[in-house]
């Protein structure tokens, strides 16, 4: 009887220790990822409240209206209401991809993720009442974004007008501040008017939020993070290699590595000789950072990408983003060299690329980022400020300002790929990219960069699909959106 | 004991704290379907009036079933309570949900309550199990495999059975009788005849492919072997069985793959196979940590709210801090179980008090890990909330074995004058000693 007696007591402990990992699991869960149920249009109850409450309106962080309802009473006392968007049609087409639209076109924009403040759900029970007594209709609160929406409509402008981009251009531009981690551009293009409702064409997916959820391969930015993994190693680090124009990973003459504007069926062979690990970022050497990944080793790479959030469960307080994947399988090695330029199953978004520009920037921290900067309820009270937080620290801060000088060099230096993007006066560091598509004529143009100054603490991400280099597409583009940031100083 | 002696009933006695919170706890029901009627009325609904006889009758059936009972049968009152609480808040969701399955679930707890009390009293009279096991035995084999001659499916399983007009779940009745076998054998070191019983039980339900009530009876027998033998072997043994039936299961039936599949990743098919898991989760997260309010939601999306997502409905409309107290009451209940057993005065008193508060605390915790996705769904009951009379009766005659061996102990513990409470004869204690 005894033992069965201990027997029995170490059984109820079991149990209670099972109601223990329900209780946590349930928190957890709801914790991390309420809001994202809570958010998806295969919620009938929230479709249900929209026809009784009106939604709170969007601005940007000036103030400028995004967009707004217009109600009308009908005859039987229900409500009908419909959304009013931005006078200008590019500031509309700019931001429709952060902000959504009514129809939900757009998914997991600020107008579904968000939902929760736009229709009152985190308004008190006494809020309520005071609406109820006063007979006014409820309303929910009004979101202020951390947008810059001149910014975006000129971004757009700039996109639009370009005629040596394939049309309709496609791509995404992402600005960010890298000290407090507010989002000034979320833009994907093509883009559609929220206020027509539906694209006139739906070509080049126009709904898709490219900046948030496209997957595409980082091609050279990569290099940020096989140059921080490199000079973690001493060997690697301090190491000068010779650069001769081609690498072979392996004795396989298929796995041939080469330069970009290497033509081997025209005899052409670009080779830049003797360099050290700085000057081959600046040219963007891809012999010398496969020759560094396959070094490396897959471990270590992966290990390296990982903190800068590859194969991360990004969950943001005001953002859905895809996860970016580092390949978990084993690897050979000629495809752990490719991975060292960015490219053989890497996949990455926009944000997550500008993110890893900003962690650089700000010594190694990287800032969650923000797309809300404040809430208001109906009656003109903040509801929620801004507060800004670290998300992660993704290298140590002497590495961070390492790697800041080898992208200032990819600016500045001699025959750097991103001098289009300098600003005199300014210390612009960035990086290009031109990461292959298979069955995409050209490729893939990268440019991401910073001002590496608190007075003006701003990052740049530019993708545009399909258009050729980085440093003669991209960076032309970012190189305007800082002249406009500095100009403008938003 | 010195609380016991006072008889006269004074003013102070009325208001003592247990009864001041069965006063609110009535008050809350009282409120609660008073709440219901005026929801129903404004809706157009003209069940309305009877939520206002519910709000009579369920406080009026929680003063009888808490301060009624122990007049009748010397109980465990804290056990009752809690119980009482349950069942109660039960008829209210389900009265929430659909108001004539409210009121037949009232009925339901009736039953369930008349049978508590006579599980209870068996346990204070009979002294010789060994006939009465036998007769279970057998009965527990006999009622599994009807639904294999009689049975109709439901949702992928063959566990329901209709007789004379009248339908029932035989596994959930045979949860008591096999139970009370199975301590029995343990108890007399029949260990062989136990696994035997268990294992037929086990591939009748596996051919009804009701895998979550064969879940169960595998994880309670399992404690109640460990417990009598404390053999480590066993419990190798058994997650390695449970390891192996597991999988087999996955193999065999379509229906668990699909779940697990479901389980993994919900979303991939939100409007298919992934719809109930997919709308629980929203309707919890709806609901936040202080729900909807009762009549304010919408859990009639959720499919079969009123038995297995009864748990997210709780959350949906009374939030997650109440759910969250819920299963602390759940906890609560199988913690006085265990408690029981500890204090039971025979290995087959101890053993199956062990097995009913593990049965509960399994069973609750299998499909509350389902509801919010810690765990592939499977179709048991909550229980004491879900709908179904069979369910009820069950979960409430293994409270009713707790409440018989609770006082069969005390009865056995207390001094003579103790004993004899209200004038009422003694128990005869010297041959609870045997």
């Amino acid at each position: 009887m005894k033992q069965i007696r201990r027997n029995i007591l170490l059984i109820g402990s079991v149990l209670a220790a099972l109601f223990l990992v329900l209780v946590l699991y349930g928190a957890y869960s709801l914790s991390n990822y309420g809001s994202r149920w809570f958010s998806t249009n295969a919620n009938s109850y929230l479709r249900s409240v929209k026809q009784d409450v009106l939604p709170g309106s969007i601005f940007d962080r000036s103030g400028v209206m995004l967009a707004s309802v217009s109600a009308e009473p009908q005859a039987d006392g229900s409500l009908s209401w419909t959304r009013v968007y931005a006078e200008d049609a590019s500031l509309r087409r700019a931001v429709v991809h952060a902000i959504g639209d009514s129809a939900g076109k757009v998914s997991n924009a600020a107008e579904s993720f968000m939902a929760a403040y736009l229709y009152g759900f985190k308004q008190s029970a006494v809020e309520r009442l005071q609406e109820a007594l006063n007979g006014s209709l409820r309303r929910g609160d009004d979101l202020t974004l951390t947008l810059d929406g001149p910014l975006c409509a000129y971004i757009y402008d700039q996109v639009t007008s370009d005629r040596s981009l394939p049309a309709p251009a496609r791509g995404a531009v992402v600005v960010m501040n890298w000290q407090t981690g507010e989002v000034l551009s979320l833009m994907s293009f093509p883009s559609f008017d929220p206020a027509a409702g539906a694209a006139e064409s739906t070509l080049g997916q126009p709904y898709f939020n490219r900046a948030t959820q496209g997957m595409y391969a980082p091609g050279s930015t990569f290099k940020m993070v096989t140059l921080s993994a490199a000079l973690h190693d001493t060997a690697l680090s301090s190491q000068s290699f010779t650069c001769q124009g081609t690498y072979l990973p392996d004795d396989d003459p298929r796995h041939r590595i080469v330069d970009y504007g290497t033509d081997t069926s025209q005899g052409i062979i670009v080779s830049h000789g003797q360099v050290d690990l700085m000057q081959a970022f600046s040219f963007s050497c891809n012999n010398t950072f496969a020759y560094a990944a396959a070094r490396l080793g897959d471990k270590a790479l992966r290990s390296e990408a990982m903190r800068f959030g590859f194969n991360e469960n990004f969950l943001f307080r005001d953002i859905v983003a895809e996860n970016s994947s580092y390949p978990e399988e084993d690897r050979s090695a000629w495809e752990v060299a490719l991975t060292g330029i960015g490219q053989s199953k890497l996949l990455m978004s926009p944000l997550h690329l500008c993110l890893m520009t900003s962690a650089i920037a700000n010594d190694g921290v990287m800032m969650e980022p923000r797309l809300l900067r404040s809430v208001t309820g109906p009656t003109g009270f903040t509801r929620l400020g801004f507060s800004s937080a670290p998300y992660r620290t993704v290298t140590d801060a002497d590495t961070a300002r390492t790697i800041r000088d080898a992208m200032l060099l990819a600016v500045n230096g001699d025959t750097a790929t991103g001098s289009a993007a300098a600003q005199s006066g300014w210390t612009v560091c960035g990086k290009t990219g031109s990461a292959e598509k298979d069955g995409q004529e050209n490729t893939n143009a990268w440019f991401t960069g910073f001002i590496a100054d608190t007075r003006m603490p701003y990052s740049v991400t530019v993708l545009l699909e399909n258009a050729g280099s980085g440093g003669s597409f991209a960076a032309p583009l970012a190189g305007r959106i800082f002249s406009r940031l500095i100009n403008t100083q938003p | 004991m010195t609380k016991r002696k006072k008889r006269q009933p004074d003013q102070k006695k009325l208001l003592t704290p247990a009864r001041q919170l069965i006063g609110l706890v009535m008050l809350f029901f009282l409120l609660g379907f008073l709440t219901l009627g005026l929801w129903l009325y404004t809706e157009g609904n003209n069940a309305w009036p009877r939520a206002l006889v519910m709000a009579a009758a369920v406080p009026a059936l929680i003063y009888v079933g808490v301060l009624g009972i122990p007049r009748l049968f010397p109980g465990d009152r804290l056990l009752l309570s809690l119980t009482n609480f349950l069942c109660a808040f039960g008829v209210l969701i389900l009265f929430r949900l659909n108001p004539d399955r409210g009121i037949s679930q009232a009925f339901n707890y009736l039953v369930g309550v008349i049978a508590m009390l006579l599980c209870a009293v068996a346990f204070r009279l009979i002294r010789q199990w060994k006939w009465p096991v036998l007769a279970l035995m057998a009965a527990s084999v006999a009622l599994l495999t009807l639904p294999l001659i009689y049975g109709s499916e439901i949702n992928g399983a063959r566990n329901w059975v209709t007789l004379f007009g009248f339908g029932f779940q035989p596994s959930e009745l045979v949860k008591i009788s096999l139970l009370i076998s199975v301590c029995w054998l343990l108890s007399k070191r029949r260990l062989i005849w136990a696994a035997g019983l268990t294992g037929i039980s086990l591939l009748l339900l596996m051919l009804q492919k009701d895998m979550g009530t064969a879940l169960l009876y595998y994880g309670t027998v399992l404690a109640a072997l460990w417990a009598a033998t404390g053999s480590g072997f066993i419990l190798l043994f058994g997650a390695a069985g449970a390891a192996a039936g597991g999988y087999l299961g996955y193999r065999m039936f379509a229906h668990v793959k699909k779940r697990v599949a479901v389980w993994l990743n919900p979303w991939a098919d939100r409007q298919g196979a992934g719809y109930q898991i997919v709308q629980g989760l929203i309707a919890i997260a709806n609901g936040g940590l202080w729900g909807l309010g009762l009549g304010l939601g919408n859990p009639g999306v959720i499919p079969a709210s009123y038995n297995d997502y009864i748990f997210t409905v709780i959350c949906h409309e009374f939030g997650v801090l109440f759910g969250i107290v819920v299963l602390t009451i759940y906890l609560a209940i199988v913690l006085r179980g265990i408690s029981i057993a500890r204090r039971a005065d025979n290995a087959f008193h101890a053993l199956l008090a062990l097995s009913c508060s593990v049965m509960l605390g399994l069973q609750t915790f299998v499909i509350v890990g389902g509801n919010i996705k810690l765990i592939p769904l499977t179709g048991v009951t909550l229980p004491f909330i879900s709908y179904g009379g069979t369910s009820l009766v069950s979960s409430l005659c293994l409270v009713g074995v707790l409440q018989g061996i609770s006082a069969r102990t005390r009865a056995d513990a207390a001094p003579a004058d103790g004993a004899s409470r209200k004038g009422r004869p003694a128990p005869r204690r010297k041959e609870g000693r045997r």
